[in-house]
C-alpha cells in the first residue's frame, strides 16, 4: 500500500468516527468500563499480594491476656511465655500503649478513642512474640494457650488465608464481569463499524468496482476501531491513575496497610490499556468486515 | 479483448441466466448489448466484472483467463475497466472533483497525479466549472458526465456502460453516447447495455442481442467511418 493511500485511509477512518458519533461514544463508554474494571481488579490483586507478603514476612503473633487481668499477673504471663523454648522474642504491649498505637493508626479519625485512656481503657495487655522455629508453630501455640491468663492468640496466618480467599473471590468475580463486558465491548464496536459499513455501502461498491483491494476497503474501518480503542485505553488509564491516587491518599491514614505506589506501574498501565483498547477495536473491525468482504461485491451486486 | 467460450451461468435458485454463450469482442470495438429485462444482460456484465463466476465455460479479458483468477487478483483486473451506471452512483456528500478523485485514491494514485488528472477529465466532459458542486446540484446529464469522468480517470482499456442514458433526457442521451464514441475513437473498447432503439439505430455500431440467456443476434464487427 502506498504512503499517499495510507494517509487517505487514515483520514477516512477518522471521518467514519465522526459520522457515527453516537455509536462511537457508546463503544468508548463500554470499553472504558471494561478496561477500568480490569485495571481495578489487577491493582486490587497486586495490593492483596503485597499485603500478604508483608504479613507472611513477619512471624509475629499477638497474645492477648484476659481483660482486667492485674498487671502483676500479666507480667507473670509474659515470664511463662518467655520460658517456652521456641520463643525468640516477647515484647509486652501494655493496654495504654495499645490505645496510643490505635490513635496513631487512625490519625484524625481516632479522637473517639481519646476517652479510653487510664481507668476507662478496656483493652487487655498483650504480648508480641516471635518464634525461633516455625516448624514447631502448632506445638508452641498450644503451650501459650495453656498458660493461665491468656485470653486469645491472633495468628497472622489466618489473616493471610483470609486475604487469599478475598483475592480469589475478587479475581473470580472480576474475571466473569470482564469477560462479559469484553464480549459486550466487542459486540458494540463491531456494530458501530457495521453501521459505518452500511452507511458507506455505495462507496464500497464503487471502490470495489474500480479495483479496490479488500485491504483498501478494510483499513478505514480498522482505523475507526483502533481510534475508538486508543481513546478508550487513554481515558481508562487516566481515570484509573487519578482514582487510584485518590484512594491511596485517603488510605494513607491507615498505618497498618500501605497501598502499593502506582509510580513504577504508571507507564505500563497506560501502554497496556492503549494496546488492549486498540486490539479490541481492530478485532471488532475484523469481525464486522469478515463476512462482508468474503463476497466479491461489486457495483452490480451491491445496492 | 473479451472472449466468452461456451459460457453458462446458473444461479443457486435454479435460474439459468446465460446458456452456452460464445462471443468475441475485439480491442477498440463499440458494442451495444440489447435485450429485454431478465434476458441475461446483467449477468453478462457481472461475469466480465468477476462479480459472478460462470457455472461452465471460459472467459478471457485481454490475455487474462478470468475464470482462473484468484480472488485477490480480481481488483487488479477491475482496474483495467471503467463503469458507467444508469443511476450514476455518485457519492452525495462528495463534490464532483472528489467523486472523480475517489476512483484514483482507490488505485493508490499520488495526490500530485490526482491534482493533474481530475481537472483534465472534468474538462473532457465539460464540467470543469462545476468541480466543487455536489451531485444534487447537477442535472441528470451532468451527473452522468461525472460518472463518465470517474470511469475514465484511471485510463481503462474497457468501458462498461450499463444503460447510461436510462435516467437522462433523450436529447442528452445522444450527447452521452457521443462522448462514449469519442472515447472509443481513442482506442478504448466500449460495451454499452441499452434499451433505447433510437440510439442503437443512430450510432451505427455492432449490436449483440441477448434473449433468454442466449445470444440471438449479433451484427458482427462494424467498421466505423
Amino acid at each position: 500500500m502506498k504512503l499517499s493511500s495510507l494517509g487517505y485511509l487514515l483520514k477516512e477512518g477518522a471521518k467514519n468516527i465522526w459520522s457515527n458519533r453516537t455509536m462511537s461514544f457508546a463503544s468508548v463508554g463500554v470499553l472504558v468500563s471494561c478496561l477500568l474494571l480490569t485495571g481495578a481488579a489487577v491493582l486490587f490483586s497486586m495490593n492483596i499480594d503485597s499485603a500478604m507478603q508483608s504479613v507472611e514476612g513477619s512471624n509475629s503473633i499477638t497474645v492477648y491476656c484476659t481483660q482486667g487481668l492485674p498487671t502483676l499477673k500479666a507480667v507473670q504471663v509474659g515470664e511463662a511465655i518467655k520460658n517456652i523454648d521456641n520463643i525468640s522474642e516477647c515484647e509486652l504491649v501494655p493496654k495504654d500503649q495499645a490505645v496510643e498505637e490505635m490513635l496513631e493508626m487512625l490519625g484524625d479519625n481516632g479522637t473517639v478513642l481519646e476517652g479510653l485512656m487510664g481507668e476507662d481503657n478496656f483493652l487487655p495487655d498483650s504480648y508480641r512474640i516471635s518464634m525461633a522455629d516455625l516448624a514447631l508453630y502448632d506445638e508452641t501455640v498450644a503451650q501459650i494457650t495453656a498458660i493461665d491468663g491468656v485470653e486469645k492468640i491472633i495468628d497472622y496466618s489466618d489473616i493471610a488465608e483470609q486475604l487469599t480467599q478475598l483475592d480469589d473471590m475478587v479475581t473470580t468475580v472480576c474475571f466473569w464481569i470482564i469477560l462479559l463486558l469484553g464480549i459486550v465491548s466487542l459486540f458494540i464496536i463491531a456494530n458501530t463499524i457495521r453501521v459505518a459499513l452500511f452507511s458507506r455501502r455505495l462507496e464500497i461498491s464503487i471502490m470495489k468496482s474500480v479495483g479496490a483491494t479488500n485491504w483498501f476497503v478494510r483499513v478505514p474501518f480498522l482505523v475507526e476501531g483502533m481510534i475508538i480503542g486508543l481513546v478508550s485505553g487513554g481515558l481508562a488509564s487516566l481515570i484509573l491513575n487519578v482514582a487510584y491516587d485518590n484512594v491511596i491518599s485517603s488510605l494513607s491514614i491507615l498505618s497498618f496497610f500501605t497501598p502499593l505506589p502506582l509510580d513504577p506501574y504508571r507507564l505500563r498501565i497506560v501502554l497496556t490499556f492503549l494496546l488492549a483498547g486498540a486490539a479490541f477495536g481492530v478485532l471488532g473491525g475484523f469481525i464486522s468486515l469478515g463476512r462482508y468482504l468474503r463476497k466479491d461485491v461489486g457495483a452490480f451486486t451491491a445496492p | 479483448m473479451i472472449t466468452f467460450q461456451n459460457v453458462s451461468k446458473m444461479y443457486p435458485n435454479g435460474t439459468h441466466a446465460l446458456n452456452h454463450v460464445n462471443l468475441h469482442i475485439d480491442r477498440g470495438e463499440f458494442v451495444f448489448i440489447v435485450g429485454s429485462s431478465g434476458a441475461g444482460k446483467s449477468t453478462f456484465l457481472k461475469l466480465i466484472m468477476c462479480e459472478e463466476r460462470p457455472s461452465e465455460g471460459t472467459i478471457l479479458i485481454g490475455d487474462t483467463v478470468v475464470t482462473d483468477l484468484k480472488r485477490r487478483q480480481i481488483p487488479y483486473l477491475r482496474r483495467t475497466m471503467g463503469i458507467v451506471f444508469q443511476d450514476f452512483r455518485l457519492i452525495d456528500n462528495m463534490s464532483v472533483y472528489e467523486n472523480v478523485a475517489f476512483a484514483m485514491h482507490v488505485v493508490g494514485a499520488s495526490n500530485k497525479e490526482i491534482r493533474r488528472r481530475v481537472p483534465y477529465f472534468l474538462g473532457l466532459v465539460d464540467l470543469q466549472d462545476k468541480a466543487q458542486c455536489k451531485p444534487a446540484e447537477l442535472s441528470g446529464g451532468e451527473q452522468q458526465r461525472v460518472g463518465l469522468a470517474r470511469a475514465l480517470v484511471n485510463n481503462p482499456k474497457l468501458i462498461i456502460a450499463d444503460e447510461p442514458t436510462g435516467n437522462v433526457d433523450p436529447a442528452l442521451s445522444f450527447e452521452i453516447v457521443d462522448l462514449l464514441s469519442e472515447i472509443n475513437r481513442h482506442g478504448t473498447t466500449v460495451l454499452m447495455v441499452t434499451h433505447e432503439h433510437s440510439l442503437v439505430k443512430h450510432f451505427h455500431r455492432r449490436i449483440v442481442e441477448i434473449h433468454g440467456g442466449r445470444i440471438v443476434a449479433d451484427t458482427g464487427k462494424v467498421e466505423v467511418r
